[in-house]
């Protein structure tokens, strides 16, 4: 079939939303969402709660009809993917399956239904650490198991496009790492994944891009060290015995300066040799000099912080403030 | 191996494997078995032990064939159990948004479903009913009461008692699929096939038709050899309207059920 001969093109669009919008009554859960996921690499999907992370990924696979706007897989609605299984593999809740079904029968039946060889079974619970458990009904697994069965159920028809909704949800040390080597070489293959998640560090290591939306709405979408660089500068932590003169020194010269808790201080708007430069030159001893790079959760923080400073001030008047729409990429980095 | 994409076969063999793969499937059928056949052969035995003293009210009224298929008046309510189950678990479990991701369009999903689980009862309520057949007539022949398949009205009589259980399964699978929840769904599977048929007698005074739209009745003339005598003819229907009560069941639930299937999840 076409799927083993199809060549991923690392950087195809293969998930698109246009205008994507579901209403919930009188909730806006997605409003007016546009961006394209690209192959050969993780994207991060991120959001605070409510945001309408989960809506975007059922709408993208066909379980919610768009009030507004649509969703393409490969170019395609998800319903009318041929065998879609094949294309698009998917875990949204690990609980969505029958609790009195063996794991082994749960993988059967997913499989006959895109008529992939029944060895792929074996295969994906070889593959998640569940052989041991094949025969086992799945009402009796801990939340880690169901996690690692929704993911095998993902991987059952060696999808090129993966969509995983919070996978890292109860997995223990060892099943987070697995699954962020596997996330990372399936993008590393040229496979598209689409992860949404809430653990910031845990993104940090993983996705190479962040799309993150808030209130239904698209903030941000670019690659993971622009997010962070536009929205946590890096500081510079120094650890002197003259802090209070070492500090007016650096605001002289156009630093900003923060005292840390422990009497460090923290330095950013002048580079770590500037610093060290003018701690030598006004006698000031410096035990400590390090370049900090912010976090992702730093970064998001600020971001979501604005966006809803920026949405509030929306609301109330016409012309939106300048800089924190500078912030926002409604349309995306790369259109 | 040729893959059909999402092809139809593909759908009724994935719908076969959830159906043979939980507990709830045997467990159902072993409640029939044991409630349908067992019942009729206590039904049965005890006409057998007691026909030489009694009456002649009792003997006219004594049917070889309805007699011994009796337990499935309750054996039923069994069977319309596994067609609430073969759907309501889906949604009360959420297992839908994962086999909807599977199959997305809806309609296919749906017919294959019906077609799956239809199949099924059909196949399974012919074996149980001839089953109970054989073995009420094997208890009968002490008294040489029993009667062969090829003697008029036997066969139809039998096999349309098979039928109507799939009738029973599939009205459950329609109620299932309408109400989403597995306590509803039975709850309004048994009100239709027991509390029907007393609401219709209260209506007797304006008109008989109720009477005849309740399937208890109309299996009263479907799965016997000669329609019932005295005051409980009037209420049953004639042969012809109770094969169209059967229909219109079928069409009314499966419809119903199909329309609510292809909304959103
Ligand atoms: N079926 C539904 N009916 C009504 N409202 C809904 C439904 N599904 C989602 N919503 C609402 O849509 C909004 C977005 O929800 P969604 O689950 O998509 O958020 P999320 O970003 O996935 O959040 P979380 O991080 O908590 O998982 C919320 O306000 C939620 O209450
Ligand atoms: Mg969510």
């Amino acid at each position: 079939m076409t799927r083993q001969t199809t060549i991923e093109v690392p950087g195809e669009t293969t998930i698109e939303a246009r205008g994507l919008t579901k209403r919930f009554g009188p909730t806006v859960a997605v409003d007016a969402l546009t961006f394209q996921v690209r192959s050969g690499r993780v994207t991060g999907f991120l959001g605070p709660n409510g945001a309408g992370k989960s809506t975007t990924l059922r709408m993208i696979l066909g379980m919610d009809t768009p009030t507004g706007g649509q969703a393409l897989v490969g170019g395609r609605a998800y319903r009318d993917l041929a065998d879609p299984l094949r294309t698009v593999g998917s875990l949204l809740d690990p609980a969505a399956l029958h609790p009195g079904r063996r794991a082994r029968d749960h993988l059967g039946w997913l499989a006959a239904s895109n008529s992939l060889p029944a060895r792929r079974v074996g295969e994906v619970l070889e593959q998640t650490g569940l052989s041991g458990v094949a025969g086992k009904r799945v009402g009796g697994f801990s939340l880690g198991m169901k996690q690692r069965l929704g993911i095998a159920a993902a991987l059952l028809g060696d999808p090129r496009i993966v969509l995983l909704d919070e996978p890292v949800n109860g997995l223990d040390p060892e099943g987070v790492l697995w699954i962020r080597t596997l996330m990372t070489s399936l993008a590393a293959h040229g496979r598209t994944v689409l992860v949404s998640s809430h653990l910031m560090s845990e993104m940090e290591l993983t996705a190479d891009h962040l799309i993150v939306i808030g209130r239904g709405r698209l903030i941000a979408d670019m690659s993971m060290p622009d997010l962070i660089a536009s929205h946590a500068p890096a500081d510079v932590l120094v650890r002197t015995p003259h802090p209070a003169l070492l500090a007016d020194v650096l605001r002289g010269r156009g630093g900003i300066v923060r005292g840390e808790p422990d009497g460090a201080l923290a330095v950013t708007g002048l580079t770590s040799e500037a610093i060290s430069q003018l701690a030598a030159a006004h006698g000031a001893d410096v035990h400590e000099l390090t370049t900090r790079r912010a976090s992702l959760e730093q970064a998001y923080m600020n971001l979501t912080e604005s966006a809803v400073e920026y949405r509030a001030s929306r609301a109330t008047t016409t012309a939106p403030a300048s800089a924190s729409a500078s912030t926002t990429t409604p349309e995306g980095p790369r259109r | 191996m040729t893959t059909a994409p999402t092809g139809y076969r593909a759908t009724l063999r994935s719908e076969w494997i959830k159906l043979r793969t939980v507990r709830s499937t045997y467990a159902t059928l072993a409640v029939a078995v044991i409630i349908g056949v067992g019942v009729g052969l206590l039904d049965v035995s005890s006409i057998a032990g007691h026909w030489d003293t009694m009456n002649a009210t009792d003997k006219a009224a004594f049917d070889p064939v309805g007699d011994s298929l009796s337990g499935f008046q309750f054996g039923e309510l069994a069977l319309g159990a596994l067609g609430v189950l073969a759907v309501s678990t889906e949604y009360a479990t959420g297992m839908i948004r994962t086999t909807l991701a599977a199959t997305p369009r809806r309609g296919a999903l749906y017919a294959a479903k019906v077609l799956t689980a239809g199949l099924f009862a059909l196949a399974v309520s012919q074996v149980f009913v001839f089953g109970a057949f054989f073995i009420g007539q094997a208890v009968l022949s002490g008294k040489h009461l029993d009667v062969g398949l090829a003697e008029p009205n036997v066969l139809r009589a039998v096999s349309m008692a098979g039928f109507y259980l799939a009738v029973v399964t599939m009205v459950g699978f329609g109620l299932g699929a309408i109400i989403r929840h597995t306590a509803g769904a039975m709850a309004a599977m048994f009100a239709l096939v027991f509390l029907t048929y007393p609401a219709a007698r209260a209506l007797e005074g304006f008109s008989y038709l109720p009477d005849h739209l309740v399937l208890p009745n109309a299996v009263d003339v479907l799965a016997t050899t000669h329609a019932p005598t005295g005051p409980h003819a009037a209420r049953v229907p004639s042969l012809g309207f109770a094969y169209f009560d059967l229909a219109l069941y079928l069409v009314v639930f499966l419809g119903l059920g199909a329309w609510r299937a292809t909304r959103d999840a």
